[in-house]
């Protein structure tokens, strides 16, 4: 640990830590422009000048590029250095336009805030600026070359760390581009990454463009709710929308940098046709009303057909703090019927890792310094996005990676992939586990030999799966696996993607409750007769939605919570609107188990460019807020429980009753959040699935999730709907040809569920003799839940 | 006409290139059938004991650099040769490489097997394409005649070479820059450390030397370290050293001179003086980098140390004069511009700084300069110099530092006429 | 139009590159075969650069656009480097620019109307002691006067006729 001294103060930090990051443990903060934490130090922009006045080291140094050694002194105000920022201020400033009052970084520049902290205020340079020809970027990412000051951060941050490929650095001397060959959108799924890591307006978010100027826009910490694996973000919101979305820091989960969904999938907040209106039986009511309505009518029932015909359904997208008030509520009328997860085949699983987790959670960062990635059944890109990148980083440190999965897994780094029937993964897990290579035929036993060769030698491996492939026993197998490949010295650890930001909080509060298929038979035959429904869609997403439609039709009462336009919220006899995730604090477990707080960024409310009607400011004038009835979910339970509706009182009630839960009256927004030891408990045995029938024509068809499209709250994100595939269904390109079909046909689904028209695609990665389908809403895909195995006919359709 | 002894141009003669037999004969390939015959640290010891500096520029000591090489790592190594020979007033390489390609290969043959490396790279400059073909044509005959290839003279060692045709920029002679070239990357610098020694091209250890300096390596075997450091007329360096002339000179060829000589020698004797019966103004004694020297330093030796200590140096030798009717300024705008165009872009200083320094250059001489463009440019020479990721910048300080040194009253003139005074001369 | 490479040579190539473990390497070599062939590189010679090597049209293109001696805009049958760098500059490199410019109706960056000759600026030739200097193609010309330029564009004027 050396010790050196900078600017009269001693400082100690770890070995390898450099003289910058040494002097920000000071609060010494040094300019800089290409050095990031995450990308780490190259010495381009000359601009983090510090002076060694003695030591190891003497003279004036980049301090990005000098590794903190006993005994240095160090000034970084000393005249020299302080010239030389300046100066190097002054060149990048030469051709940067003066555009500042109409460019949308204004705010947050980098740019801007070095200039002034360096000194230069008077441009000297009088001579001709270099200009470029903008390139269009796609819908996400805004290009404005000639403010460039060439600090080669978005290359690095698009090739380097996120394993673009369309995005590269052009010419030279001080003409540097950086741009793709042609116009186009940018493809990888993290491109939005560039926007944040641009200390500048030449990369700014499209779909933020013009909206609001920077020191307008309300900030606060929050947790993405696009997926189970707890990234750190910021929105940003201003006149009542939520306007865009930049990466939060947190080491332990997405570390800088967050994918491409969770940054523009903020519009669900505004959607237009979002419930902001309280309603009793299709007629719009005060808040208080509503909550008295369901308060008596739930009693009611119970009281006339029992304390087990009132059903809870919980939410992985509804907070922990909520979720737990609604178990209490089960608990308070001594039904039996919760749930917390409309799916049954993602509720059965999250649960399944709950119990079996342990000492096995791994978080991003772990996976990222994981010298062995194996994943299980599970495609991350779509899954839970920011875990691609950690196994790309992992890759880049000499990590291995392999996939064993029957989609066509892409990856933005080298892994070895063999494709396997999803159905058999349980079997391949146990195999693999216990080592016994006979399970598997001959291509496949070189593959887990070599596989197995590599784990032994791995010191920090870990196996990653996902909930919709692997089901609860791919899980169960694999949670054991991970148990018997460790030894001693190293842990095997396990890192499992879940379906939503809630799911693992989900399925510690379940217990060994029923799941959603056990609950729908209660509802058919009447044994339930009310349904609490808590930012959940059972409508839509059980993994039969036919049977769901048809059981849930026979309800007394359905209660629906929700901040989105779901078919619940619609069909719902009382209705209660809820705050979205932007909107209120709280707190979810992600899919290691790790308790993280939110804050509010902005109040609900119609925004003032729908109650304006594009005019601003709007013209009528109410004494309240439009929109404005919604309540965080939690609040609206305490006050349907009688409780007090204060959050930290709340916390620590919840703290107090289940230990389990402990640090969650202490953790901050800001902070990386706390790895709960809890375990859950086993879903009860279900049933067996039933085997495909094996008659001509009938084909083996596995939906699953894809990056865009099938995550509900994603999806009604005006900026992201609009990159949404067609239907379609993609084939191995042999299974394609056994079809007599081809790339870009167009073909007739038929399946128990009904038919629809999608387009073939075709991938040699991906499994021969499947048919697979993404989930998508909205569409005629929509009825296929991801991890559905259909049988399913194509019908070639001639073109009308 | 050159009484000087005459090392790596004894067999040149005009339009000409020295093939395998004639090279033979005059003691070709003795020096690498001398190395084998050692070991291979005593090949480097040698080098190291005859006080070979690097012909490329920096003078770095070639059995130095060597010795940073460790010769029993296992795994690829590399040995390149530079040969991207772009300094403005350079052209010791093409004339050497046209005259004898040979030395270069044997040459690189000793290199390989003192630091034991079985492949080596000549990395050559779009421009150069007679050398190339020259090299390619005698890296045949030496694979032909056993000098080359597999168990290279029956030693049981093996060493091919490859030859990389570039495609122009001045940034790929920095060796770090080569090595990302050589790669098929961005040929932007990398950071020392770690140095090529140890994390080279494709990321393994490697050694890199100038053309001139590998050439130089074959006679050194043959003929011993008394025998070279007895070639220069310092008796505190060692050699010959290729001198290329340009410039206002009656005579701009190149020359083969002992270390040592003065530059009035040079001038007077070897470039026949100055044209047209001018006067001696100035010079660049080592290519667009150097700083210059004035007709005060024509008794100054043309060598390493001397230079340095009149705040010059050396560098590739490429004398480029100037008359009395040059306008400094104006030299000194063309040599900015140079590097201005030739930067990579990677860092700051020298992406903008130069460009900065170019835009004051062309006021002052264009007469729109002030006293303030003065003052500027001194800061932007203070911090630019030193400041930058690689030697580009450093090097294109060296020009403008000597022109405010040496020339100052010549740009205050600029400032004062509003015109270049020499404008029409 | 012509082919951006023969056949041939794209197959071997391949064959080159399958052999190594670092085939970015030969992307200057197959831009520059491709340029020799063509005259220079257009996109589908990126694309097929990449194609061919098995790497990132990107990383094609960043190289491509470094390098100067690579052209990535159309040029004439001939391009024509005018070396302005010092030794030349000293030695009436201006005037020599100058003539070349008027006797081909063209500034710096342009194309013949014919087709026959690009003009550019170029940095040191590596031939100062025969300053003032050009190139074209890959032949370097020193010792410059504009009858001496003159002579060299017809030689060139009549092998380009013999060429078509």
């Amino acid at each position: 640990m050396p010790k050196l001294t900078i600017d009269n103060l001693e400082v100690t930090v770890a070995e390898g830590t450099n003289v910058l990051e040494a002097a920000r443990a000071l609060d010494i903060v040094i300019p800089h422009f290409c050095y990031h934490e995450a990308l780490g130090a190259v010495g381009a922009c000359r601009l983090c000048a510090m002076m060694f006045v003695d030591g190891p080291v003497k003279g004036l140094q980049m301090a990005c590029m000098i590794k903190a050694q006993d005994g240095m002194i160090v000034s970084s105000t000393d005249p020299a250095a302080m010239d030389l920022r300046r100066h190097v201020i002054e060149w990048t400033m030469i051709n940067h336009p003066h555009d500042c009052p109409v460019c949308d970084e204004g705010g947050e520049c980098q740019l801007q805030e070095m200039t002034v902290a360096g000194g230069h205020g008077v441009r000297r340079y009088t001579g001709r600026k270099r200009t470029f020809t903008n390139q269009n970027l796609g819908p996400f990412v805004q290009q404005e070359m000639n403010r460039c000051i060439t600090c080669y951060r978005c290359v690095r941050t698009y090739r380097d760390y996120c394993g673009g490929s369309d995005f590269g650095v052009f010419g030279s001397r001080n003409r540097v581009f950086y741009g793709r060959i042609q116009a186009g959108k940018l493809e990888s799924f993290f491109a939005g990454n560039i926007i944040d890591v641009c200390p500048t307006g030449v990369l700014t978010s499209k779909p933020f463009r013009y909206k609001t100027r920077l020191w307008d826009l309300q900030e606060a910490p929050s947790v993405c709710p696009h997926c189970s694996l707890g990234c750190a973000t910021v929105p940003g919101g201003r006149y009542r929308d939520v306007q865009r979305v930049r990466a939060g820091i947190n080491r332990e989960t997405n570390g800088f940098f967050i994918c491409d969904r969770g940054r523009f999938g903020y519009d669900h907040v505004n959607h237009p046709q979002r419930p902001r209106q309280a309603r009793v039986d299709g007629q719009p009511v005060m808040i208080d009303k509503a909550l008295t309505a369901v308060r008596q009518r739930v009693a009611e029932i119970a009281r006339e057909h029992g304390s087990n015909s009132v059903a809870f359904l919980g939410s992985c997208r509804a907070s922990l703090e909520a979720n737990v008030l609604l178990r209490d509520w089960a608990v308070a009328t001594g039904s039996a019927q919760l749930v917390f997860e409309a799916h049954h085949g993602r509720d059965r699983a999250a649960r399944t890792l709950a119990a079996n987790l342990g000492e096995h959670a791994r978080s991003l960062e772990d996976v990222r310094r994981s010298d062995l990635i194996i994943v299980f059944g599970a495609d991350p890109l779509a899954e839970g996005p920011m875990l691609v990148l950690a196994m790309r980083q992992a890759a880049r440190n000499g990590g291995r990676i392999a996939v064993i999965d029957p989609r066509p897994v892409e990856l933005p780094c080298a892994a070895k992939h063999l494709p396997v029937v999803a159905e058999r993964l349980p079997v391949v897990l146990a195999a693999f586990g216990q080592g016994d290579l006979n399970a598997f035929d001959s291509h496949e036993r070189e593959f887990f030999a070599s596989l197995m060769a590599q784990l032994h030698a791995a010191r920090r491996p870990v196996l990653v799966g996902g909930v919709d492939l692997l089901g609860d026993q791919g899980v169960d197998a694999l949670c054991s696996a991970a148990a018997e490949l460790s030894t001693g010295e190293r842990s095997v650890g396990v890192m499992i993607l879940l379906a939503g930001p809630n799911s693992f909080g989900g399925a510690l509060l379940a217990g060994a409750g029923p799941d959603f298929e056990a609950l729908l038979d209660a509802i058919q035959e009447s044994r339930v007769r009310a349904l609490v429904c808590l930012e959940s869609d059972p409508f839509r997403e059980a993994m039969d939605p036919a049977r769901a439609q048809a059981a849930l039709a026979h309800l007394e009462l359905l209660v629906s919570i929700d901040n989105t336009p779901s078919l619940t919220a619609q069909r719902a006899d009382i209705f209660l609107p809820a705050r979205a995730n932007a909107e209120m604090a709280g707190s979810y477990i992600n899919n290691e188990g790790r308790l993280q707080a939110f804050l509010p960024v902005i109040d609900p409310g119609l925004p003032i460019r729908e109650t304006g009607a594009g005019n601003h400011p709007p013209r009528e004038f109410f004494q309240e807020t439009p929109g404005s009835a919604a309540e965080a979910d939690w609040w609206l339970l305490t006050h349907l429980l009688e409780r007090g509706a204060n959050l930290v009182e709340l916390r620590k009630a919840i703290e107090q009753n289940d230990e389990r839960f402990a640090g969650l009256s202490t953790i901050a927004a800001e902070a990386t959040g706390l790895r709960l030891a809890a375990k859950g408990v086993l879903p009860p045995a279900a049933e067996k699935q039933r085997p495909h029938a094996a008659t001509t024509g009938i084909l083996p068809l596995l939906v699953t999730t894809v990056p865009v499209g099938s995550h509900w709250l994603a999806h009604l994100s005006s900026p992201l709907a609009a990159t949404e595939p067609q239907p379609y269904v993609c084939l191995h390109p042999d299974y394609a040809n056994e079809l007599g079909l081809a790339a870009g046909d167009r073909v007739r689904l038929s399946t128990h569920l009904g038919q629809c028209h999608v387009v073939v695609r075709v991938s040699a990665q991906m499994l021969n003799g499947l048919v697979l389908a993404p989930h998508l809403w909205d569409t005629a895909l929509e009825g296929m839940l991801p991890g559905s195995r259909l049988d399913c006919r194509l019908e070639k359709e001639t073109k009308a | 006409m050159n009484a000087y002894p005459q090392v790596l141009f004894k067999n040149r003669r005009p339009k000409e290139t020295v093939l395998l037999p004639e090279y033979e004969k005059s003691g070709g390939y003795q020096g690498l059938r001398a190395a084998l015959k050692m070991s291979p640290e005593e090949v480097s010891t040698q080098v190291k004991n005859s006080g070979l500096r690097g012909r490329g520029g920096a003078g770095f000591p070639t059995g130095v650099k060597w010795s940073f090489f460790s010769v029993d790592q296992p795994g690829d190594k590399y040995l390149v040769c530079n040969g991207d020979e772009m300094e403005p007033g350079t052209y010791k390489d093409r004339q050497l490489l046209l005259a004898d390609p040979h030395q270069l290969v044997e040459g690189m043959a000793i290199a390989a097997y003192a630091l034991q490396i079985p492949v080596g790279y000549i990395f050559l400059r779009y421009a150069y394409e007679d050398c190339s073909l020259q090299v390619e044509r005698a890296i045949e005959a030496a694979i032909a005649a056993g000098y080359l290839g597999k168990n290279i003279l029956g030693s049981g060692f093996d060493v091919e070479l490859h030859v990389h045709r570039s495609a122009g920029r001045y940034i790929l002679g920095e060796e770090t820059s080569l090595l990302n070239g050589l790669e098929g990357r961005r040929p932007v610098p990398r950071s020392k450390p770690p140095f090529p020694a140890k994390h080279g091209l494709f990321g393994r250890p490697t050694n890199v030397n100038n053309v001139e300096t590998l050439a130089t390596v074959p006679h050194i075997l043959v003929n011993g370290t008394a025998w070279f450091h007895g070639l220069a007329l310092n008796p505190e360096s060692a050699g010959t050293k290729l001198f290329g002339l340009s410039g206002h000179l009656n005579r701009t060829e190149c020359f083969e001179l002992p270390l040592g000589i003065t530059l009035r020698e040079v001038v007077e004797d070897f470039g026949g003086g100055v044209r047209g019966g001018h006067k001696f103004k100035a010079c660049l004694p080592g290519g667009a980098s150097t700083p210059y020297l004035t007709a005060e330093h024509l008794d100054v030796m043309m060598d390493f140390d001397p230079l340095e200590e009149v705040s010059s140096r050396l560098g590739t030798a490429g004398v480029t004069v100037f008359d009395e009717q040059t306008c400094m300024v104006a030299v000194t705008r063309n040599l900015n511009r140079f590097f201005a165009r030739e930067s990579c872009g990677w860092c700051t200083p020298c992406r903008d700084g130069l460009a900065m320094v170019s835009w004051l250059l062309d006021r002052i001489e264009f007469g729109q300069g002030s006293e303030d463009d003065l003052a500027m440019l001194k800061d932007q020479v203070r911090n630019i110099k030193g400041r930058s990721f690689c030697a580009l910048a450093e090097g294109a300080m060296g020009p403008v530092e000597a022109l405010l040194r040496l020339f100052e009253d010549e740009i205050k003139d600029h400032i004062r006429k509003g015109c270049c005074p020499f404008a029409g001369k | 139009m012509t082919e951006l490479l023969p056949q041939k040579q794209i197959d071997s190539f391949k064959a080159r590159a399958a052999a190594l473990a670092h085939p970015h390497e030969l992307i200057v070599d197959l831009l520059r075969a491709i340029q020799s062939h063509y005259g220079w590189v257009p996109d589908a010679g990126v694309l097929l650069t990449a194609m061919t090597l098995g790497v990132l049209p990107v990383e094609v293109e960043e190289l491509a656009t470094f390098y100067d001696k690579i052209y990535r805009r159309a040029v004439g049958r001939r391009v024509i480097h005018v070396c302005d760098s010092i030794c030349c500059w000293s030695l009436g490199a201006e005037m020599i620019t100058e003539h070349l410019q008027k006797s081909l109706g063209i500034d710096f960056g342009m194309t013949t109307t014919d087709g026959a000759f690009t003009l550019l600026p170029s940095c040191c030739l590596g031939a100062c002691g025969d300053a003032p200097a050009m190139m074209i193609g890959l032949t370097t010309y020193g010792k410059l006067t504009p009858q001496k330029i003159d002579e060299i564009l017809l030689k060139e004027r009549v092998a380009i006729a013999a060429d078509a």
